[in-house]
């Protein structure tokens, strides 16, 4: 610690009342004190230890003494009227120690707390597990308690802000790769794995691609937080088919190797039951007609295998969605066999809303659920790598909830088979609102929920992220342990979802810039502000360095040798 | 030493305005600028330079407590305990606080009169000439005054010393003028007052000779912002009667020059424009360092009823 640091920045002031959970403190002349600055003070009471006091700053304020009013500032400046420029700190107590919960007395000097005391004032000491979290305003690590993340005591993490300049995925990427690469998952690192949906633009593509505009500064950054900067080591990028292509070629447009096209047998969809997560609308469940989806999905159920996914149904061969669709058509308005389709007691009303519907989801889905493209097992989303990505951004919301839901499931399904919470697997969720929206069930809030709220013991973890937490189902939001907002719109910041922000820390939401987020972790009791380094893989195609690897060695390898 | 503390309000026996202590009685000679025929309203000409830089000088007094001092001769006296501060604003583009200083003491016509020390404040015991209120008082004014002067004479040089209220017992400040809001007129020759009423803002009257119990030169001058009556924003400047009737003009002029600048508005200062900006926030900033009364009233409290 050097002497500047030890240098008292300001007293305590007693014009205002100083509590244990909060008070002013008067900046000395020359010296300044910014919001998120970390302060620390110490006070000995009669017969005891001296306790040491640790804050923040969460407002600054100047003001004139020997002004009465406010046009006195022109005679001030005017140089008519004598006045002090007086600057005062209000700071929010994050610790004490040990646990004498006494104000701090006026007149007591502050000082900036560096180093050991920073640590202590952010309780980093006590952290054995530490996930790199950002860079707080004085350049310094901010860590986040890896116990709160990986489910020994909390799990999840919840990301809320405006779309565009909020950086959300960004950060939540930043995170994983935190995860990843700073040794803080010990040796489990290369087991555990994350699940990334990318739900916009071809952003999440390039995880595995360096980022070629990382400017050294913003490299130093990494080193700072105990990174090396780079991209993702192992990434595997699923798309959807190509509407209409019968070879199933992925349909992106940035990348062209590298990328796998997914989709569902027919096989998988009628025996695995995926058929209520064509149902997903929020309001679905209010409906009469998921009864008969419930029903067909168990006559869907027995249907016989067929090679390349197909399945044979009571006697027809079906190969494509739309023939699947057809034929459940057919059956649930068939006088003889309606009775076991749809069920007993079925109004014909009811049977047609469930028949509009699943017509509706042949044009969005038929791309995903087929049997006439051989091998299909190839194009099985396999967590094989370390990050598997799921492109869905050129999908229909229908479609979106489908593959969501379906993905998320098996995945789950796979966890509880192995009945291991560890190697821990990483769910990062865009667009939360979409799938586990506030009002409603549906089959994918259902699996979130379960996510929320078992992940813990089954070893998956949340990621979540979405524009406005007060349209996310609230369980969802309530079991993150880790919370972070990026820019909000001030009337969302207004609202009770976001009470674990004081005050002003709400008005700063409204203006924090891309890169800078506002982070509240269980055992920092107030918020701290953290930026981000830039990432150091690419987000976008012409961010993406030349790939280092990938190009076989023989361009021209499995061709027929003259 | 033993001394009780008077129960009634310390504020209660009221002050007396040094101002109104000047004896009526004096001797004006208006020939010494202009001969009485030629007496006008005088604007600063042209060529008069604004000081760069400028102090005022003010003290405030506040009377924390009446005791009565019991003397080893076993007469019992009345004295006072006072909070007093003197203070410099220096104008030189900015207006800051240039020194400011606090002081309490026992004025007590009781030869053997001790310090007073109470937990918050000491008590500095000081002689007066008498028993009676206007006495003790008059001591406490006194001492105030010779604080003005201690804190003029250590400030740095200016231009242009402005100290509010009379100039008597400061007349030894090399350039400094007295700078007094209150009038009595009734002394004064008639062109005088036909003269102050002429003014327009910013001019003064010629420069004439007072002589009562002390002498000095003095002028009129009238601010702007007043309207209403003859009166109405006039204040009176005062100079040492060792400077010459050339330099005691010269001083007025600068004064008329400079003094409307710091004159205050009537929504921000009950006794504007003579109440000047820079002496209204010193009064203010001295007045807060005087500390709590009730507090110092407290502790005196305390002491004499432990001793």
């Amino acid at each position: 610690m050097t002497e500047e640091d030890q240098r008292p920045v300001g007293r305590v002031i007693g014009t205002e009342d100083a509590t244990p959970l909060e008070f002013w403190v008067a900046v000395s002349p020359g010296e300044y004190l910014q919001l998120d600055d970390v302060v620390a003070l110490s006070r000995r009471p009669p017969g005891q230890e001296p306790v040491s006091i640790y804050g923040v700053v969460t407002q600054v304020r100047a003001r004139h003494e020997g002004a009465r009013f406010d046009s006195d500032v022109f005679l001030i400046e005017d140089g008519v009227l004598p006045a002090e420029v007086a600057e005062a700190a209000r700071v929010t107590t994050t610790r004490f120690e040990p646990e004498v919960f006494l104000p701090p007395l006026p007149g007591t000097e502050v000082r900036r707390a560096a180093d050991k005391e920073r640590d202590e004032a952010l309780f980093f000491d006590g952290m054995s597990k530490r996930l790199p979290a950002g860079l707080t305003r004085d350049g310094a690590p901010l860590w986040v308690n890896l116990e709160f993340v990986d489910g020994t005591r909390g799990a999840h993490v919840n990301i809320s802000g405006i779309s565009g300049v909020a950086t959300k995925t960004t950060y939540a990427t930043f995170l994983l790769y935190g995860l990843f690469t700073s040794g803080v998952l010990g040796r489990e690192a290369h087991n555990a794995k994350a699940l990334v949906f990318n739900v916009k633009g071809e952003d999440l593509l390039f995880l595995d691609r360096e980022n070629a505009l990382l400017t050294d500064a913003e490299r130093e950054r990494y080193r700072r937080l105990g990174l090396a900067p780079g991209a993702f080591g192992s990434v595997a990028v699923y798309a959807p088919p190509r509407a209409g292509d019968p070879a199933a070629t992925a349909d992106v447009a940035s990348r062209a190797e590298g990328v796998t096209s997914f989709f569902w047998t027919i096989e998988e969809f009628c025996l695995e039951e995926l058929l209520p997560f064509l149902f997903a609308d929020a309001e679905d469940d209010r409906q009469q007609y998921t009864m008969v989806v419930h029903n067909v999905a168990a006559r869907l159920k027995r249907a016989t295998p067929l090679p390349q996914g197909g399945v044979s149904i009571e006697g027809a061969e079906v190969r494509t969605f739309r023939g699947l669709v057809d034929l459940i058509e057919a059956k649930v308005q068939d006088e003889d066999d309606a009775y076991v389709w749809a069920g007993r007691a079925i109004s014909p009303g009811t049977v047609n809303a469930f028949v509009r519907r699943l017509h509706g989801a042949v044009r969005h889905l038929e791309r995903l659920i087929r049997a006439d493209v051989p091998n299909p097992e190839r194009h099985r989303v396999a967590l094989e790598r370390q990050v598997t990505v799921v492109d869905l951004h050129n999908l229909n919301d229908r479609a979106k909830r489908f593959v969501v839901g379906v993905v998320i499931r098996k995945a789950l399904d796979e966890k509880e088979r192995s009945g291991q919470a560890r190697p821990l697997l990483f769910l990062l969720v865009d667009e939360l609102n979409k799938y586990a929206p506030r009002d409603g069930s549906s089959p994918i809030k259902e699996i979130l929920l379960d996510v929320a709220e078992r992940g813990r013991s089954l070893g998956v973890i949340l990621i979540g992220a979405q524009q406005t937490a007060s349209e996310v189902e609230r369980r969802i939001v309530a079991n993150s342990a880790v919370r972070v907002v990026g820019r909000l719109d001030a009337a969302e910041s207004g609202r009770e979802e976001y009470g674990f922000l004081p005050g002003t820390l709400r008005q700063r939401a409204t203006i924090i810039k891309p890169g800078t987020m506002l982070l509240s972790q269980p055992e920092i009791p107030v918020p701290i502000v953290v930026e981000f380094p830039f990432p150091g893989w690419a987000t976008r195609p012409a961010e993406a360095a030349a790939p280092t690897e990938g190009l076989p060695e023989d361009p021209f390898e499995g061709f027929p040798k003259p | 030493m033993r001394f009780a503390v008077e129960a009634w309000a310390p504020d209660y026996g009221a002050p007396i305005e040094s101002e109104t202590l000047e004896p009526s009685g004096a001797a004006v000679d208006v020939s010494r600028e202009v001969p009485a025929e030629r007496w006008s309203a005088r604007r600063p000409p042209d060529k008069t330079v604004p000081p760069s830089r400028i102090l005022f000088i003010d003290g405030v007094r506040r009377i924390d407590a009446g005791v009565w001092i019991h003397s080893a001769d076993g007469v019992v006296r009345p004295g006072i305990c006072a909070s007093f501060a003197a203070g410099a604003v220096r104008c030189d583009g900015r207006a800051s606080l240039a020194d400011a200083r606090v002081e309490r003491g026992l004025f007590c016509a009781a030869p053997d009169a001790e310090r007073i020390e109470t937990p918050r404040a000491a008590y500095q015991p000081r002689a007066a000439q008498g028993e009676s209120a206007e006495s003790l008082s008059l001591a406490l004014q006194r001492r105030m005054g010779e604080l003005e002067v201690q804190i003029a004479l250590g400030c740095e040089p200016a231009d242009l010393i402005v100290v509010d209220g009379p100039l008597r017992g400061r007349q030894n400040v090399p350039g400094a003028i007295g700078y007094v809001k209150t009038h009595q007129v009734s002394y004064l020759p008639p062109v005088v007052s036909d003269v102050v009423a002429e003014l327009a803002e910013g001019e003064r009257t010629p420069v004439f000779f007072m002589t009562s119990s002390w002498s000095r030169f003095s002028w009129y001058l009238r601010l702007p912002g007043a309207s209403g009556h003859p009166w109405a924003g006039v204040v009176r400047c005062e100079a040492g009667a060792d400077l010459d009737p050339r330099g005691a003009a010269a001083l007025a002029d600068v004064s008329a020059l400079v003094l409307p600048r710091f004159a205050s508005r009537a929504h921000k200062d009950p006794r504007a424009p003579q109440n000047l900006y820079p002496i209204a926030g010193l009064e203010r900033e001295l007045r807060r360092r005087l500390g709590d009364p009730a507090l110092l009233y407290r502790a005196l409290r305390g002491v004499a009823h432990g001793g």
